[in-house]
């Protein structure tokens, strides 16, 4: 982690749940600009709610979210796959032209060179000749790579992806590691929830470990170590129905 | 019998012939479209449960002015518009699906109109007399029908894009725009006048029925959407031209007798489209080198 | 002791000897339509109260009962219905309130015509009414049968009330007269029709027995009535049929789908009537607030739009 970059983005005491269960409890962390961080933790640690907070689909119930000065609209967000209707006849390129609606808008046609672009988008993801495909005959790792041309097009300065990998074959995942980095050497802020540590070590510079509270953050050598790690195994992964009101944030 | 007395003829000669064939057109230019759209969301059923919704509409509109056609038409509307707008907000904003939340509306819907209409006539059976026949097509109604068909074909145009994105990935719309409710809404919006001004002009069978029907049949066809919408709105106006027809050389019920043929389009759709039934189980040809 | 209560009996029996004569408390009767409610008015004058379950303006075919309705009918003493399949419903609501009386058929007697199809007049709604084997109930339409009504209707009243027999004998005696004059004002005005144009369409076949009694001729828009759903065929072969004999007047009735009849009007050149009444009284503010009215209402409806000279094509 830089010190000299200023933070992009800001978690001030963040509380974010459902029905006053927090999922994510009291999170103060700051990530800097081009960050390429890694959420990790066991499952029901918070990792999803943080992105959703992030990208605006859940408000905090305790705390804020400092976003950057471009707001939601600089942020891409790519959910983990269960909301899309596979079935809905709608071609691969037209799906992936989507990515460009920050420059269409609702209603403008797309010109020569925003095709062009949508048609590097698919090359850059190994998809080219697929344009005219329906979307539900892609596999799953060809309608991930879809979703990261999509993401493409997007140019978002920050980048936020949930379970990009879960049940991907190798070879896609490798692709697709590759142009995240690619990604985090054009300076965009990167956050992605994985599971994999071997991937994290590897390939993420920086690392967010969540227990439903702040673990440990940092640069991943730091984090991944065998205390943390085992410390946020034991932060329980239930919701206690019958939990006291909690007063943390007046001391904080 | 020569091909003029069996196609033409009985158009050239009638004009309640020619009213009910313009009216095919502008069910099939307008309603059918939005009936594609129902389809892919998953939300068929609702011109059922949509023909009970008005009923407290047209209720409040016999009390204040009788049995008057307009003010019933235009009541219902406006029940209808409630009772999906209240929906879409429940959908929207609760853990409850469409289907469930427009069933709770519609029910409630429903309850109230009958309630209402007991206060006084209560032994009219109001939405018998405001559900319209092919056949029985007014001035009034064909104007009806042509305006709200003209109003949807602009509508469904204008909102194309939000409004398919709504359908196939509402999280990425609501990521990247602020038209999401727009783009429901407003298609809920068609969806009700689609469906009060068919109910209106021609029943409810025909008017759910060329919704669904024509674009059940074509979804097994067409791999892009703008090819379902397409084949959707051809068969619908088929259907439309050669239930008339049937019905007046074989003398049977007109409206029945379209959504039939809508029928036959259906059921040859499921034999014989790749989406049908029989796909892939009949042995191919030679498969493609890739 | 015993003298006074001897006297207290002499007493009795006396005041009841007088009070025979007027009655203190009217008679109850709940009669089913409102057309039946009118003639049981005319016969039991102010001796009776009546209750009339389907009331004006309202239509039998589509009645519900209301739990206040079935505690009406058991408070009455007696019930009127028309029977021939009309209102059989009325029996089952009575036993069910209590009532242990006598339910009246009024149209016991009259010499009925059968139904001109299998169906039922015109209605398409999902309810409680048969026709006994198909015959047509509407009998009260031929202002002979209403006197028959009358008649049955003045017996039924007498045995439920011997001390007012006399009262409602002479009511009924009017009454007859009455329609006994209506009767043949009908018959005159539709004789002084020439031939071809005593003939009308009208979506409701309930004027049988007026056809039959008066001599007019009752087109029913052939395979168009509204209990089954128009054929293209039929409406055509209507139109056809309204052109070539050029029927003159096409009637809208008042719980019918107008719309269909009107583009049958258009395309046929015929004109258009007033609205019939057939099954109900209207508000007593409306046209045919009883049935005299109600009878002649529907005469000059009549008349007027068979004597009016027909557009040209």
């Amino acid at each position: 982690m830089q010190p000299d970059l200023p933070p992009l983005l800001r978690f001030d005491n963040l509380t974010l749940g459902y029905e006053r269960h927090p999922a994510i409890h009291h999170l103060s962390a700051a990530i800097p600009a081009g960050a390429l961080v890694a959420v990790i933790g066991p499952n029901g640690a918070g990792k999803s709610t943080l992105l959703k907070g992030v990208a605006g689909e859940l408000r905090p119930i305790g705390g804020h979210i400092h976003l950057p000065e471009f707001g939601r609209k600089g942020i891409a967000y790519m959910p983990q796959r269960s909301e899309m209707d596979h079935s809905f006849p709608v071609s691969v390129f037209d799906m992936v032209a989507m990515g460009l609606w920050h420059e269409l808008g609702p209603f403008s046609g797309l010109s020569r060179a925003q095709r062009d672009r949508v048609g590097h988008a698919l090359e850059a993801v190994s998809l080219a000749g697929f344009e005219r495909r329906p979307i539900g005959s892609l596999s799953g790792g060809q309608l991930q790579r879809a979703r990261f041309a999509r993401l493409i097009l997007q140019d978002a300065p920050v980048i936020l992806l949930d379970e990009p990998f879960a049940a991907i074959d190798t070879r896609t995942v490798d692709d697709l590691m590759h142009l995240m980095l690619h990604w985090h050497g054009e300076g965009r802020t990167i956050l992605t929830v994985v599971h994999d540590y071997n991937q994290v070590r590897q390939h993420f510079p920086t690392s967010l470990l969540l227990a439903r509270e702040l673990v440990a953050f940092g640069p991943t050598a730091a984090v991944l170590t065998d205390a943390h790690l085992a410390r946020a195994r034991h932060l329980s992964e239930a919701f206690d129905d019958n939990a006291p009101e909690c007063h943390v944030e007046e001391a904080a | 019998m020569s091909l003029y007395e069996l196609l033409l003829a009985p158009f050239a000669d009638f004009g309640f012939m020619r009213r009910a064939l313009v009216g095919c057109l502008a069910l099939a230019l307008g309603a059918t479209p939005v009936g594609v759209f129902l389809l892919l969301r998953r939300m068929s059923l609702m011109g059922d449960a949509m023909s009970h919704a008005i009923l407290p509409g047209a209720a409040l509109g016999y009390l204040a002015f009788g049995l008057s056609l307009g003010a019933m038409t235009i009541g219902g509307i406006i029940a209808g518009l409630v009772v999906v707008f209240a929906a879409g907000i429940v959908t929207r904003a609760s853990i409850l699906k469409e289907d469930a939340s427009l069933a709770a509306f519609y029910l409630l819907s429903l309850a109230a109109g009958v309630m209402i209409v007991s206060l006084r006539g209560r032994n009219l059976d109001l939405l018998h007399v405001l559900f319209g026949s092919v056949l029985a097509l007014d001035d009034a109604s064909l104007i009806l029908i042509s305006a709200i068909s003209s109003v949807t074909v602009l509508g469904l145009a204008l909102l194309f894009r939000p409004l398919v994105l709504e359908c196939f990935d509402p999280s990425f719309l609501r990521a990247v725009s602020r038209l999401s409710p727009v783009a429901h809404y407003g298609f809920l919006m068609l969806v009700v006048l689609n469906l009060v001004s068919g109910f209106h002009a021609l029943g409810t069978l025909m008017a759910v029925g060329i919704m669904i029907l024509p674009s059940a049949a074509a979804r097994l066809w067409a791999r892009s959407l703008p090819a379902t919408l397409l084949v959707a709105v051809l068969i619908a106006f088929g259907s439309g031209l050669i239930g008339l027809l049937v019905s007046f050389h074989i003398d049977v019920p007109a409206g029945p007798a379209i959504v039939l043929m809508c029928g036959v389009a259906y059921f040859a759709s499921l034999l014989a489209a790749p989406g049908g039934v029989l796909a892939g189980r009949l042995p191919v040809r030679r498969h493609l080198e890739s | 002791m015993r003298f006074s209560s001897r006297l207290l009996l002499a007493t009795l029996a006396t005041l009841s000897l007088i009070s025979g004569t007027v009655r203190a408390e009217p008679l109850m009767v709940t009669a089913s339509f409102s057309i039946l409610g009118d003639f049981v008015r005319q016969v039991g004058g102010e001796r009776v109260q009546v209750e009339v379950l389907v009331g004006a303006d309202q239509d039998a075919h589509a009645f519900q009962p209301r739990p206040s309705d079935s505690k009406r009918i058991g408070a009455a003493q007696l019930v009127v219905a028309n029977g021939l399949g009309f209102d059989d419903w009325v029996e089952r609501l009575a036993r069910s309130g209590g009532y242990k009386g006598i339910v009246l058929k009024a149209s016991r007697g009259v010499s009925t015509i059968k139904m001109a199809d299998d169906h039922d007049h015109g209605h398409n709604h999902k309810h409680d009414h048969k026709h006994g084997g198909g015959i047509d109930p509407h009998a009260w339409q031929d202002a002979g049968n209403a006197q028959r009504y009358v008649g049955n209707i003045a017996e039924a009243l007498i045995q439920a009330d011997p001390a007012g027999s006399a009262y409602y004998r002479a009511n009924a005696e009017r009454y007859i007269g009455e329609l006994k004059r209506l009767d043949s004002e009908i018959r005159l005005a539709i004789d002084s029709l020439p031939a071809e144009r005593r003939k009308v369409v009208s979506s409701h076949d309930a004027f049988a027995y007026f056809a039959k009694a008066y001599g007019l001729q009752f087109l029913s828009p052939v395979g168009v009535s509204n209990n089954a759903e128009p054929t293209a065929q039929g409406v055509a072969r209507l139109i056809r049929q309204l052109r070539a004999e050029k029927v003159p007047a096409v009637f809208i009735e008042n719980v019918a789908d107008p719309r269909l009849i009107e583009r049958i009007q258009a395309e046929s050149g015929a004109s258009v009537g007033g609205t019939l009444y057939s099954d109900a009284l209207s508000a007593a503010s409306g046209p045919a607030p009883d049935y005299l009215t109600m009878m002649r209402h529907n005469l000059a409806s009549l008349m007027t739009a068979l004597t009016a000279v027909p557009p040209s094509r």
